[in-house]
């Protein structure tokens, strides 16, 4: 392995300082929460980081707050934290059950939420290192070549699917993101974050140089929300979703008031099926409307080659996710 | 659950109860020394540069700069060090010896120009520490010249395909023929004559990788001229053997030592190319070298289990009599011939007319070899699903046709004792078979299905030559000699526990000294299930020598020490020996999302007298999980346009989780057929053979359709209910 620089911050301000001193100097640098995947990319001579700054020395960004106007989630809250927090719990379970489908328990204990959210994709093209659009290339090798995992929605250039199971139920939730940089700090909504390759192949959100994604807020939650992420899996632990669904819904007794319902493993942002929210709008939940909403769930699919059977899995996780959010 | 049915049986003191190995405590405290744990003064960290392409020419190759980096000892490469791996590449697959290393046509080296598939070795550094190995690496200049390269056996037989070899791509024979292995029994073209139908299908199977915790690792230093090597070896002594041999030295000048290992389901057997790089850096450089290879290099750089293809043709009468059976196979090899290439299963039927021929093909993949019963269970899967289709296509419940098809013993040929009937009664009826298996498969309505799928086996458990020694002291304290490494089964164990009972003797009396072959004789090396019968016969024999000397002169007094040894030939006159087992699933396949969920899952097995049941079960069971995997997940995935792989590792390679793992209940029926230590027969590999063959029958039960190709995944499930 390469020899590698850490810095310590204590504030996200000075991670960003840091950073910047260390591009001055001509060194790849590289924020890191949990590490988790970071230091392996490195190791696989997929990241090129020199100076790794390390932002677990941060003291304040790994707080669960809630405010008058909804949560406050710090980026550095663990995975594990974040599954199983009080107020995480109560009012955000799509949130919660996301968080605790990732990877495995060692992996949630030291895995980030603002890692989770921008960790880069699990492409094998990319992973392996060929030189692909997320490594800087013009070309995605998934086109023509084994694309059984790769995107059905969204793709193009790059078919990549983003890897985050926390991601699609923020979206879901109206999160905004909080992130700061060296023009300061901004913040965007969650669903703005993501962008699609055909707007950048090479990077996943709008995160700019020496920006990094500091916490989420949650707007408050109506009383009368309910929500779930339900996870197709190739295994029981240790895997990336082959289709995940998050989805948060407003109801009346049985009747859907609102919803938002988003994708997670078939595109390469977390996939709003704005198709299926407009039709549940002012509906009964029943067997027979969530099968519905699960059909029209892959109306607008491009599938590749070898990945059409996401088709199947996504009408079924679809129906499957609405159903749970039934009354009673 | 387990159990373990003794009808018969003389209960014994020491063998057949419940015990804990020998050497539980130093492993689960830490104490336990792996090979990567040694540290010898002056040691250097070597680290291994290896092709980036499928196929390719070195034009040249330019190490100054690496030697220049300060740190970097020693670097060697193709163009200086032409040492031949000799168990690394054979004719006709066979175990290496020495008219076979002679014979071998397309020999590996330890570095290799052409290189032929990704990971094929180049050059090695060995340097102060790992960093800097890794660093010169990098440093090392290669101009390749790529070639045209082929992934799939049967691509790489038709005209016009890259040549891996300029001979072509069909491996040669043992004799250095270019002709597939055939067996040919009886008249099968008369026995499809004499067929009301006749049934045809193909199937594949994937690259599995052995995937043991413990990537291959090597120490070597050098006493003058005496290498010892620290290596998790499967056989020290055949490690001991092929390395002496590959650098030209008497087995006396080497030292092979293995206390303790993470295992290796057959991929640590012979020597490593790793050993060899090892104690070539050393030798040149003058110091210990420890050379550690990651995971992905052990993955990709070494060998799994060959992925197959396989033709089958069956005829059979409308009463369920099988009248001939053909297959024709394909066997990946990748570029080197590690193993045979085998495909086996067609032995287990009675049926007088077969034939069979198998093809072990080069490709530019990575190289395959053993793998827990190397040739058994992508073979038991194939002709298994076979089978069970055509059971039901006429009709018949599976259970019914195997006992009318099945091998038994002949007046020809004899078995020391036949179980297998036995054994598919037991676990159907354990199984609750009837009830759980659908008459018309796919039957369930709506789309979550259930379905129960049976598998049967016979896998060899024959006797041969190993040794051990016992010595007593005055203090009526034994030691044990025995040349034993424990790959996992716990042979270290077993044979304290056969020694003691041999003895008379409680198991806490008897010290075993193992995994050094300058302080343990020759063992058979744990492969081929073989050391518990033939290392325990040895032990049993010298047990019983050491018990007469005490009879005759009396327990040595003072510091004498009386000591007994002994290297039988043991023979089953004439006999086949064989184990048996049968295994029973029930699944539950989703098929609106092609996943599946094994609900019930029964093993029953007759492995002669079991040696200790805590860990025979455990084999069972993790053989058991290997071969679900293999059924269900585990696939090598290549991109076709490169040929670069894209699946390496525990990760993409989708290894059963604990959460994964279904309850396994595994059933033994005891018998002494009076060969092996006690009457013990095999364990290790057998538990693998069946469940490939069972979870893919159950599935086909559960959703009525036949999947035909390994591993079964859910895209094909969906595609096949589409």
């Amino acid at each position: 392995m390469k020899s590698l620089i850490n810095v310590n911050v204590a504030s996200f301000s000075e991670a960003v300082t840091a950073a910047q001193a260390a591009q001055q100097q001509g060194q790849a640098v590289a924020f890191s929460g949990g590490g988790s995947d970071l230091l392996q990319q490195i190791k696989d001579g997929t990241d090129p980081a020199d100076v790794v700054i390390n932002l677990r020395s941060i003291p304040d960004g790994r707080v669960i707050r809630s405010d008058g106007s909804g949560i406050a989630i710090g980026g550095l809250v663990t995975l594990t934290e974040l599954s199983q927090d009080p107020l995480v719990l109560s009012g955000l379970s799509a949130i919660a059950q996301a968080a605790e489908s990732v990877g495995t328990p060692q992996i949630r204990n030291v895995g980030t939420v603002a890692g989770n959210i921008t960790q880069r994709p699990w492409c094998w093209y990319y992973r392996n290192g060929f030189n692909c659009f997320k490594a800087g290339g013009n070309e995605c090798f998934s086109v023509n070549g084994e694309n059984g995992q790769h995107a059905i929605f969204g793709g193009g250039p790059s078919f990549i699917v983003h890897p985050s199971d926390v991601a699609p139920a923020l979206v879901a939730f109206d999160a905004v993101f909080q992130v700061t940089g060296p023009n300061g700090d901004r913040e965007i909504s969650a669903e703005d974050f993501f962008v699609l390759p055909i707007t950048n192949p090479e990077r996943e959100n709008t995160l700019g140089e020496n920006e990094l994604l500091t916490g989420v807020r949650i707007p408050t939650v109506s009383a009368n929300t309910v929500s779930t992420y339900h996870k197709i899996m190739d295994r029981e632990a240790w895997t990336h979703a082959e289709v995940g669904v998050a989805a948060v819904i407003q109801r009346d007794g049985n009747e859907v008031q609102n919803a938002k319902v988003v994708l997670a493993g078939v595109a390469p942002i977390p996939w709003r099926v704005q198709a299926v929210e407009n039709f549940l709008s002012g509906q009964q939940i029943s067997e027979a409307l969530a099968r519905e909403a699960g059909e029209m769930g892959i109306q607008d699919a491009q599938p590749l080659s070898n990945n059409s059977h996401k088709l199947p899995m996504v009408t079924a996780a679809i129906e499957r996710a609405i159903l749970n959010l039934a009354a009673g | 659950m387990s159990e373990f049915t003794r009808e018969g049986l003389e209960p014994l003191a020491t063998i057949g109860n419940d015990t804990p190995r020998i050497d539980a405590i130093e492993r689960v405290t830490g104490q336990a020394k792996y090979t990567r744990d040694w540290k010898l003064p002056g040691m250097l960290y070597a680290k291994v540069l290896r092709s980036p392409h499928p196929h390719a020419r070195i034009v040249s190759i330019d190490t100054s700069a690496a030697e220049a980096l300060p740190g970097v000892r020693t670097v060697i490469s193709y163009e200086n060090e032409q040492v031949v791996w000799g168990a690394g590449s054979v004719n006709g697959g066979r175990q290496y010896n020495d008219p076979t290393k002679d014979a071998t046509i397309h020999r590996r080296y330890i570095f290799n120009n052409p290189v032929r598939f990704v990971g094929d070795s180049i050059a090695a550094v060995a340097a102060i520490d790992r960093h800097v190995a890794e660093e010169a690496l990098a440093l090392i200049e290669v101009e390749y010249e790529e070639l045209p390269f082929v992934l799939e056996p049967e691509e790489a037989l038709e005209e016009g395909a890259p040549r891996v070899y300029a001979e072509g791509n069909l491996c040669p024979d043992f004799r250095g023929e270019f002709s597939p292995m055939v067996t040919d029994i009886g008249d099968f073209e008369a026995g499809f004559e004499e067929a009301d139908q006749i049934f045809e299908e193909r199937y594949e199977t994937g690259f599995i990788h052995n995937a043991q915790m413990e990537p291959r690792c090597s120490l070597a230093h050098w006493e003058g001229d005496k290498l010892v090597l620290y290596t998790p070896s499967q056989g020290i002594s055949n490690c001991r053997h092929d390395t002496a041999r590959d650098l030209g030295l008497e087995d006396h000048q080497v030292q092979v030592i293995a206390k303790y290992m993470g295992g290796g389901f057959g991929n640590k057997n012979q020597n490593q190319d790793a050993d060899l790089i090892a104690a070539t850096l050393s030798r040149r450089s003058g110091a210990p070298v420890m050379l550690e290879y990651s995971r992905r290099e052990d993955w990709l750089g070494v060998h799994g289990r060959w992925p197959t293809v396989q033709y089958y043709k069956i005829g059979v009468k409308d009463d369920g009599e099988v009248t001939a059976m053909q297959m024709r196979g394909y066997s990946g090899m990748g570029p080197y011939r590690k193993n045979s290439g085998g495909i086996s299963g067609m032995d287990a039927y009675a049926c007088p007319n077969r034939y069979r021929e198998i093809h072990p093909v080069y490709t530019n993949r990575t190289t395959s070899g053993n793998f827990r019963a190397p040739s058994e269970p992508h073979g038991f899967y194939g002709v298994e699903n076979m089978m069970d289709e055509v059971a039901y296509r006429i009709g018949m419940d599976p259970v019914e046709f195997t006992l009318k098809n099945m091998r038994r013993p002949t007046e020809q040929q004899q078995f020391t004792n036949y179980s297998l009937e036995e054994v598919i009664q037991d676990g159907a009826e354990r199984f609750n078979w009837q009830a759980r298996r659908r008459v018309v498969p796919g039957s369930d309505e709506g789309p979550i299905k259930r379905g129960a799928g049976f598998s049967f086996m016979m896998f060899r458990a024959g006797v041969g030559t190993s040794s051990a020694i016992v010595r007593v002291n005055a203090s009526e304290e034994y030691t044990l000699y025995v040349g034993v490494t424990d790959i996992g089964p716990g042979a270290k164990t077993t044979m304290g526990m056969i020694a003691a009972e041999a003895l008379g003797v409680p198991l806490s009396q008897v010290e075993v000294v193992w995994g050094d072959t300058d302080r343990c004789p020759y063992s058979v090396g744990e492969s081929g299930s073989r050391t518990t019968i033939m290392t325990g016969i040895a032990v049993v024999e010298a047990a019983e020598d050491l018990k007469r000397q005490i009879a005759d002169r009396g327990m040595p007094l003072g510091s004498d020490v009386l000591i007994a040894s002994a290297s039988p030939i043991p023979t089953t006159d004439g006999m086949t020996r064989q184990c048996f087992g049968a295994h029973f699933v029930e699944i539950e396949v989703d098929t609106r999302i092609g996943s599946t969920r094994i609900l019930k899952y029964t093993a029953v097995h007759e492995s002669g007298r079991i040696i200790n049941p805590s860990t025979a079960r455990d084999q069972i069971r993790g053989a058991t999980i290997q071969g679900i995997g293999q059924a269900l997940y585990e696939d090598l995935l290549y991109d076709p346009d490169s040929g670069q792989p894209l699946t390496p590792g525990y990760y993409r390679a989708r290894h059963l989780t604990h959460k994964d793992i279904p309850d396994i209940d595994v059933h033994f029926i005891e018998v002494d057929d009076g060969y092996g230590p006690f009457g013990a027969k095999t364990t290790g590999e057998s538990g693998i053979i069946l469940a490939p063959a069972a979870v893919a029958n159950a599935v086909a039960n559960a959703i009525g359709k036949r999947m035909t190709s390994l591993p079964i995944t859910r895209d094909k499930i969906l595609g096949a209910m589409s």
